[in-house]
């Protein structure tokens, strides 16, 4: 998954190069549509709200998208490897205005199961996945 | 929400602070896993989500003109994103009592709730821009 950082890349620029920046973006996602690499992908709306605290009892509007951390879209990419991951974000023509690109592999486990052999050790001795053991627990 | 939301009723979850299970005992965490288990094929099983996946707690970051390639995020952090669901419901509200379910929020995960759109949000300023250059100019 590449999560795009920095929302705001287009303060400061003059409306030629924010229109060639644009259409340079739209052709790069056109081209790894193409390829056949992209399985999702879109842009996320600066309105949000944030959740946190026993059973979400803040909700405050946010995140606040003007910093350059704030996510502003994402990218869902078919890729052998990190490495190929990583090159096709460094392709990205945004960049060089501040946006950042977080590259993460997606998971089919959550990575807490790593931090818990234990757990993951009981589910095979029972010959079952841990998502399965789990879902017997809740059941 | 304003009159330039999403027309359609996507939101994206994203879940950050990763780290709820330390000085949790693995009956706790099981509970934690399980019930967050059974949250997400509830959700898949009413039609309501799409999708999710846990992220690799390791990625890189892609940035700036020289396109660098740093380690990151720093999954300790209490920002850093774990995962996220696609949801598909009637509204932000529902979609702010979907993220109150989490059951990480108890331990200290925070649920980003984001509309997903159509059109990215520079796209729109810059038409907003433009249209009011072209006003500006006929007045």
């Amino acid at each position: 998954m590449l999560l795009f950082r920095g929302p705001h890349w287009d303060q400061g620029l003059s409306t030629d190069e924010l229109q060639k920046t644009m259409d340079d973006v739209m052709a790069w996602f056109e081209g790894l549509n193409q390829r056949g690499t992209v399985k999702g992908a879109q842009p996320l709306s600066a309105q949000g709200r944030t959740i946190s605290g026993a059973n979400g009892r803040f909700v405050v509007d946010g995140p606040f998208t003007e910093t350059k951390e704030a996510v502003g879209g994402y990218l869902v990419l078919q890729a052998d490897s990190l490495e190929e991951a990583i090159e096709v974000a460094r392709t990205n023509p945004a960049l060089r205005y501040g946006v950042s690109v977080e590259v993460r592999p997606i998971l089919a486990e959550c990575p807490i199961f790593a931090r818990h052999p234990e757990i993951v050790r009981r589910a095979k001795e029972r010959s079952v996945s841990a998502e399965e053991l789990w879902a017997t627990m809740a059941a | 929400m304003n009159a330039t939301s999403t027309v359609k009723s996507d939101y994206l979850l994203l879940f950050r602070g990763n780290v709820w299970d330390r000085g949790l005992s693995p009956a706790q965490i099981q509970k934690v896993v399980s019930d967050w288990m059974a949250w997400f094929e509830g959700l898949k099983a009413e039609g309501k989500c799409l999708g999710g996946h846990p992220l690799e707690e390791h990625g890189k970051v892609v940035s700036g003109k020289q396109r660098t390639v740093a380690d990151g995020p720093f999954a300790e952090s209490k920002e850093a994103i774990g995962g996220y669901f696609y949801l598909t419901v009637a509204d932000e509200n529902e979609a702010i009592e979907i993220a109150k379910q989490c059951p990480g929020l108890e331990y200290g995960s925070v649920v980003e709730v984001r509309p997903v759109t159509d059109v990215c949000s520079i796209r729109q300023r810059a038409e907003e821009y433009s249209t009011r250059q072209f006003a500006e100019a006929t007045a």
